[in-house]
């Protein structure tokens, strides 16, 4: 298990009379880059809450470096390293992008309120450090100078990669990414995937992805996994996942896999 | 002129036309009519008011009827404005007239409408037909509307006449200005300085100066400011709606009362460590109170708190513990600090005030900008990303709770010993809906704010105590007004600019190169 950051066994999380994640089964390995995809409804951003906490799933557990995260609040689990973004946009949107980051940065800090009201060194230093990080991880995500913009003044795409500097900021082993380019044009969503490829070959860290942009996952994704109805239909290497049938029929409806066979033949 | 621009001016002057006549039938015409001629020394009283300060009001209420009407019309020649404001002289004028001329029959009949109406005595009515025979009284109501309202007119039309003229005056102190603003750092800095300094002379002279009435007044505004500032940091902070607030202030009053006081136990500790037990005390409460609310949300916290504060004060009020804290007639004799031996006179009572004031607004400074401060925001923007985020939310939300309720004591161990009495009255559901009026209209969140909020709620009552009657007229019109115009307090919150390192300016794709944990030893990418 050592090499595989997140295992998922046998996960089910039920609302009501609906199952929305069955018995899924996920190797996450440490280091790469992992894609969830499936038609809406598929149970995606549910699996990723019972991953981040969340939810709790009904059966089965998540491991995390080999330790089961049920039970944990979800900023316990933040501070084991791992963190997340949202599909609807989720900053706190009358702090400023750099306090966005600080935010993101809260529980490696040890500053208490005591020392901020006495100036304390400890405070002071800390402060100082934090700031600097933070604008770091500003620019990085390419939101260079734009620090003291309130969050919610800012543009879509900048606002998506906020989003990401927040979660970098709690200096993060495995980072959840929910839909990163959804709304954007070409142009941004080309800059988000070199952003994504960045923080694994650059820091190392782990990413699991949801996305609809099938150019994104297959270009970047080491391994896809596709749920379906809350089930995992397939999972695989990008090549695999492109020829599997039944990936393709829960896309396009029974019948899908031929068509497309037929389609590509003609082609 | 279009008739739909006639129409415009004719609308205005009817709704000032209707602002008169309930403004006269509350006999409110008289009443600030009389504050107005105050001013010239004349007195005039509400019952049988002076003509002069009748007319003083009309004219007033006239020129801002011709000054709007002129105003609306923006694309207007200079005559067409005059005729604008001539149009809605005109029309209030009648409308004017027209009570007057009710008046003028009840009186030749002898109808006494003060049964209905209790501030339409026979003497008031004839002022308000400016004590002139008949029609004259009519008339003279008409044409002082008009003759204002075209005032009003001419006025702004002069105003726009000298137009560049006006410029000019009004560019040499906003020079003034943009050269402060502007200047260097070590300029600021000096000005800044200069700045503390005035404003310590003036705090530090005027308690000194304005007299015993004025210094409970702004003593009282003080505890406000100090209890708005704890509430604050609970609501405006951390984001949970708390409504028995007051309950915190009680627990720091009781406690400076109870062991300062000759009755019901004598005990005597004194004020100091009384003081300082009040304030741990009420904190202990905010954390016994927080434990069951952290599982609460919104309306479901306002509603538990709300009950909170009642407990408190309906306990206080009852005869179970009547032999502990004194029951409903409160606790009475506090000794209060002394200074060489004989008891703080109103003038170092203000002091101690004004330190409290400094020590709560430097605290809260402090936290707003902290780790502790932005974890509050994160709760109150976004309680689930902030968890998730990494703040524990419950800890957080608790010590908001425990502060917040510790500034609340503070307050109110120095007024239990500075009015040398408290009573459970003083703890009602309304006082806890005041502190929180008070930060709602200042603005949620931030110093300056609370500052104004506590002199509009506590300092304007006392400022207008002549015209107690309509005080909480005037009031529910500003908060229905502010709500409208700035539904975020008059001073809005602002996140304050940090100073950012240089990186900030480098261009992106040059800063890249150098990954982010590069410098920062503690990340532990593997």
């Amino acid at each position: 298990m050592t090499d595989n950051i997140i295992v998922t066994d046998q996960v089910t999380k039920i609302f009501g009379g609906l199952t929305a994640v069955n018995k899924v089964d996920l190797l996450i390995p440490k280091g790469s880059i992992f894609s969830i995809i499936g038609p809406n409804g598929a149970g995606k951003t549910t699996l990723f809450n019972c991953i981040s906490g969340f939810y709790t799933p009904e059966h089965g557990d998540v491991y995390f470096e080999g330790e089961p995260l049920r039970g944990k609040a979800t900023n316990v689990i933040a501070s084991l390293g791992i963190s997340r973004t949202y599909q609807n946009i989720r900053l706190f949107s009358n702090l400023t992008t750099i306090e966005n980051v600080l935010v993101g940065q809260h529980h490696r800090l040890k500053e208490n309120w005591m020392d901020a009201v006495l100036n304390s060194k400890r405070y002071r230093e800390e402060e100082k450090h934090s700031i600097q990080e933070g604008v770091r991880w500003l620019n990085f995500v390419g939101l260079a100078g734009m620090g003291n913009t309130p969050a919610r003044s800012m543009p879509y795409g900048a606002q998506r990669r906020l989003e990401i500097a927040r979660a970098l900021g709690s200096s993060p082993k495995l980072l959840l990414l929910d839909e990163p380019t959804a709304g954007m044009n070409p142009q941004e969503t080309l800059e988000m995937t070199t952003l994504i490829r960045r923080l694994r070959d650059e820091f190392g860290i782990t990413i699991i992805l949801i996305e609809h942009d099938m150019h994104v996952v297959m270009g970047i994704s080491d391994t896809i996994a596709v749920l379906d109805f809350g089930q995992k239909i397939a999972d695989g290497t990008p090549k695999e996942i492109q020829a599997n049938p039944r990936v393709i029929e829960a896309y396009l409806g029974p019948g899908g896999a031929a068509l497309a066979k037929k389609y590509s033949r003609k082609k | 002129m279009k008739k739909s621009a006639l129409r415009q001016s004719f609308d205005t002057g009817i709704i000032f036309g209707i602002v008169h006549i309930f403004c006269v039938l509350i006999a409110f015409n008289a009443m600030l009519g009389g504050l107005l001629v105050k001013i010239a020394g004349i007195k005039s009283s509400m019952t049988a008011p002076l003509v002069s300060a009748l007319v003083t009001y009309a004219v007033v209420l006239g020129l801002w009827a011709g000054i709007m009407s002129a105003r609306q019309r923006r694309e207007a020649s200079n005559g067409q404005r005059l005729l604008a404001s001539l149009i809605t002289g005109a029309s209030s004028g009648l409308l004017a007239a027209l009570l007057a001329a009710i008046f003028l029959v009840m009186l030749t009949f002898k109808i006494d409408p003060r049964n209905y109406l209790t501030n339409l005595s026979t003497a008031f009515m004839k002022a308000c037909l400016y004590s002139l025979p008949s029609f004259a009284g009519i008339a003279g109501n008409f044409f002082t509307f008009v003759a204002s309202s075209f005032l009003g007119g001419l006025l702004v039309v002069g105003w726009n006449l000298i137009g560049s003229a006006r410029q000019k005056i009004v560019a040499v102190p906003r020079g003034w200005i943009n050269g402060l603003q502007s200047g260097s750092a070590q300029k600021q800095l000096i000005l800044k300085y200069v700045f503390y300094v005035l404003l310590f002379v003036v705090v530090a002279v005027l308690p000194l100066k304005w007299g015993s009435y004025w210094n409970y007044v702004m003593g009282t505004v003080g505890l406000y400011v100090i209890l708005g500032l704890g509430l604050n940091i609970i609501v405006g902070l951390s984001g949970q709606l708390v409504l028995g607030y007051i309950a915190f202030f009680a627990i720091g009053a009781y406690t400076v009362a109870l062991l300062n006081a000759p009755q019901p136990h004598n005990l005597m500790v004194g004020f100091w460590p009384s003081l300082v037990l009040g304030v741990l005390l009420a904190g202990l409460a905010g954390f016994l109170l927080g434990l069951p609310l952290m599982r609460l949300r919104g309306d479901y916290l306002a509603i538990v708190t709300l009950g909170f504060g009642e407990i408190i004060r309906i306990l206080l009020n009852s005869d179970v513990l009547t032999a502990f804290s004194g029951g409903p007639r409160g606790v009475q004799g506090i000794q209060g600090p002394t200074l060489f031996g004989r008891p703080f006179d109103d003038v170092e009572y203000m002091y101690l005030i004004i330190l409290a004031v400094i020590l709560a607004m430097y605290v809260y400074n402090r936290l707003q900008h902290s780790r502790t401060g932005r974890a509050w925001l994160a709760v109150r923007e976004d309680e689930t990303v902030a968890q998730a985020t990494g703040v524990n939310t419950n800890n957080y939300k608790l010590l908001a709770l425990v502060l917040g309720a510790g500034f609340a004591g503070l307050a109110g161990g120095i007024s239990a010993a500075m009015n040398q009495f408290i009573g459970p009255a003083d703890q009602s559901l309304m006082a806890s809906i005041n502190v929180l009026c008070e930060i709602i209209v200042g603005g949620m969140g931030n110093i300056p704010g609370t500052l104004l909020g506590a002199f509009a709620f506590k300092g304007l009552p006392e400022l207008l105590r002549e015209v107690e009657n309509y005080r909480m007229l005037a009031f529910g019109a500003l908060l229905v007004a502010m709500m409208i115009i700035r539904p975020e307090g008059l001073i809005p919150s602002q996140r304050p600019t940090l100073e950012l390192p240089d990186e900030a300016a480098v261009n992106p794709t040059a800063a890249t190169g150098e990954a982010p944990d590069s410098t920062t030893g503690e990340k532990s990418h593997d």
